[in-house]
């Protein structure tokens, strides 16, 4: 090794022991210091690396064992009393006597491994806490023989169906995590299933060096074997076209929908499109006369004939994309049955309000988001008939999917009578995870309860099962109906059931908006997220902390001044009114000060071109009947 | 066209060595971040065609590692991005990998290793 390498590692090295000591002494004076439990445990993973790229292994293992040790801080999972604090001072400075002897290069003395036994027995049981925290954050979902049978039936001219079989290099390091990777790529080209041996397995490295999966994609064999080659540490990918031996298991469920490719609509809808275009083309000649005698009266009146046409000649077309919820509704009894079939509950479905009609490319958005709901509802909710007549209810559980029309949006509630949820158990584990932060006046809060839930990988299931696996992936629901400006919204009772409500946006073309001014130009707030709009004087905005916040009837509302944070030049109102629009945030509401609130307005959504698409807070435009160009402010992520 | 990478480590010895070592085999060191925060700020000026990215880093303004990657990944979604991590933090490695990291190489590394990983993920 390269000498100056040396003496840069001797030199950093030297420099971070420093650091580690400061923090240390800081802990010790303040036990909950989770900062200095941060930049320790940070520290000690650096040197690990660093030591471990230098060949000083028995550093590279000292500094692995107090890494676990801060880990364990980290996590909660270990208590610092003074004991352990001892132990700790000692294989630090052990760190430091040992990295001097092997900096003098006269020979090593130290005897590393008795640091390191008195590490572990501070440890708890079992393995290093690194390992273990794997298990946490994985959610794989559990492949099944099902999951095969059901690619098998998606193969078609464009998608084909492959067996593949990894092996990784014998040198592969951390193996659970490429495998992975690797099966992480795979997705992004195709859907995969069969995996063995299973996710949960590959993860927690129990497998030699291969593993297989089945991977349904519409990119040819060459591609496949390409693209998985390409993986570090991976010696070979065998791609091979899937062989259809006869399945054993029973078929399976259908969990997943086929987007929808084509439909079915009604002659008269066609024929009153045909006839609106006539009208239109009529109005059209009428304009043309009009230009050359100059008839203003005419005009006038052409015009107001021409808006009634092109609005008409809107909402049919609009109509064109509609289909019944009933569309998708209609998988569930059958998926219902074989859920709850394997996993030995009896489960009533009941549905109400499948005649209503939704746009087609919603309707394709909401599928699989429901049924992640009901296989949630299935798996956590509904408890076994054993449990549920002890706590005297009917051993049958019910989930119930109710669609109703309700002020311009389209709602939908998936509700079972299963046990509810433990709002303050799953608060609790948030806070302890630090997803969330709680004071003590906030109390609970359902929505605070969905933030939890749809962090990247939360769960409160105890045990893996084949239905949902670990995560329950109400994060991809959520994210799913975010995109689509919808809403997901929770109700439950504890021993009751639990109740998702769906709000979800009647079409994506078109949205009720709320104009307003800043500066000179005008842009749009989505109705949706509007709770109200008020008027306030400027002394009635008050500083905390580093925020302004009004207050409206005992409730304290954040104010964001959209000029500021967009960027914009704004001109203050004359009356000295500050006109504030108040939204319903992700996770809070929010009030945003403007210039002027114009009015409600249906406005047609224009994606941006790919040039403007990424602008933090917008999230498209629209263009007036002037032809001026108007932004369609994204409110949720607005700050 | 020598391919352009971005390094970030806490550690400046990682940071010579990886550099190093990618100089001699034709890479073009074009910036060096030492945290989560300065990463981002130099994708964003620097547009590298790789970036190796350290895991566990200290938090400047809310950004560690595994953060640094999601907003580089939201800066640009083409965005390569290798992790370059010590044995163990499995699941901040899963983490980063979810996030859009493309690779990982861990610490200790062969130095051929480090320079297949880069050439894969640039496609060269």
């Amino acid at each position: 090794m390269d000498k100056s390498y040396r003496d840069l590692f001797f030199a950093e090295s030297q420099e971070y022991l420093r650091e580690t000591n400061k923090a240390l002494v800081q802990l010790e004076k303040n036990p909950n210091d989770d900062e200095a439990i941060n930049t320790i445990f940070r520290l000690m993973h650096t040197l690990k690396g660093m030591a471990a790229t230098m060949r000083y292994d028995d550093l590279a293992d000292l500094a692995h064992a107090l890494e676990d040790v801060f880990d364990g801080f980290r996590r909660k999972r270990l208590k610092l009393t003074s004991a352990v604090m001892d132990v700790i001072f000692e294989s630090a400075d052990a760190f430091a006597t040992l990295t001097e002897q092997i900096k003098e290069d006269k020979g090593v003395s130290l005897k590393v491994t008795d640091y390191i036994k008195r590490i572990k027995n501070i440890l708890p049981a079992g393995e290093t806490i690194s390992h273990q925290s794997l298990k946490k954050t994985s959610k794989g979902k559990v492949e099944t023989g099902d999951e095969v049978d059901r690619l098998k039936k998606l193969v078609d001219k464009n998608n084909n169906l492959f067996s593949v079989e990894m092996v990784f290099n014998e040198a592969c390091s951390m193996k659970g995590v490429r495998a992975f990777l690797v099966l992480n790529r795979a997705k992004d080209f195709g859907q995969i299933a069969g995996v063995t041996p299973s996710e949960d397995d590959l993860k927690n490295e129990n497998f030699e060096l291969n593993f297989k999966f089945v991977i349904l994609t519409d990119k040819n064999e060459k591609f496949v074997t390409e693209e998985l080659s390409r993986i570090l540490e991976v010696d070979e990918a065998k791609v091979s076209v899937y062989d259809p031996e006869p399945s054993k298991g029973k078929k399976g469920a259908n969990p997943m929908l086929k987007k929808i490719q084509s439909m079915r609509i009604p002659v008269e809808r066609l024929d009153k499109i045909m006839n609106l275009m006539g009208e239109l083309s009529i109005a059209k000649s009428r304009l043309v006369q009009i230009v050359q005698t100059k008839d203003h009266a005419r005009l006038e009146e052409t015009t107001h004939f021409l808006e009634r046409l092109v609005a008409s000649l809107q909402e049919e077309a609009l109509k064109l994309r509609l289909l019944p919820v009933s569309f998708v509704l209609d998988n569930f009894p059958r998926l219902i049955r074989d859920l709850s079939k394997k996993i030995g509950k009896s489960v009533d479905l009941e549905i109400s309000g499948s005649e209503i009609e939704l746009d087609r490319i919603i309707l394709d958005e909401v599928g699989d988001p429901l049924i992640h709901l009901i296989r949630n509802a299935i798996d956590h909710g509904i408890e076994s008939p054993q449990e549920r007549t002890r706590a005297g209810k009917n051993p049958k559980g019910k989930i119930a999917i109710d669609v109703s029309r309700q002020k311009g949006h389209i709602v939908v509630e998936v509700s079972d009578n299963g046990k509810g949820m433990d709002f303050e158990k799953i608060l609790h584990q948030g806070q302890e995870r630090g997803i969330i932060s709680i004071d003590e006046t906030s109390g609970i809060d359902s929505d605070k309860v969905l933030d939890v839930l749809t962090a990247p990988g939360f769960s409160t299931a105890k045990e893996i099962t084949d239905v949902s696996g670990r995560g329950v992936g109400l994060d991809i629901v959520r994210n799913k109906l975010e995109v689509i400006g919808g809403r997901l919204e929770l109700e439950s009772q504890k021993g009751k059931g639990t109740t998702f409500i769906l709000t979800l946006p009647l079409t994506l073309a078109i949205i009720k908006a709320m104009m307003v001014v800043m500066g000179k130009d005008i842009y749009a707030i989505p109705l949706m997220n509007i709770r109200e709009t008020v008027k306030v004087s400027e002394d009635e905005i008050k500083p905390i902390k580093d925020a302004e916040v009004i207050r409206l009837r005992d409730e304290i509302i954040p104010i964001v001044r959209l000029g500021k944070e967009l960027e914009i030049e704004t001109t203050p109102s004359e009356d000295g009114q500050i006109s504030v629009v108040i939204v319903e945030g992700r996770v809070k509401n929010m009030g945003l000060v403007v210039d002027k609130v114009i009015g409600e307005q249906d406005v047609v959504v224009k994606p941006l071109g790919s040039f403007v698409k990424k602008v933090k807070g917008v999230a498209g435009a629209t263009i007036l009947g002037d032809g001026r160009v108007v932004l369609i402010l994204d409110i949720v992520n607005v700050k | 066209m020598a391919s352009r990478v971005l390094i970030v480590d806490d550690a400046l010895f990682m940071r010579r060595m990886l550099a190093d070592i990618l100089k001699k085999e034709g890479f073009e060191i074009c910036g060096e971040a030492e945290n989560g925060k300065e990463a981002v700020d130099k994708y964003g000026e620097l547009k590298p065609d790789v970036v190796t990215m350290d895991i566990v880093m200290p938090k400047m303004e809310e950004i560690d590692g595994v953060a640094a990657v999601r907003e580089i990944m939201k800066i640009d979604p083409q965005a390569k991005i290798v992790i370059v991590s010590a044995m163990g933090q499995h699941a901040l490695v899963v983490e980063a990998i979810q996030a859009g990291a493309k690779d990982f190489i861990v610490k200790p590394f062969q130095p051929s290793r480090v320079v297949e990983a880069i050439r894969r993920v640039v496609g060269e």
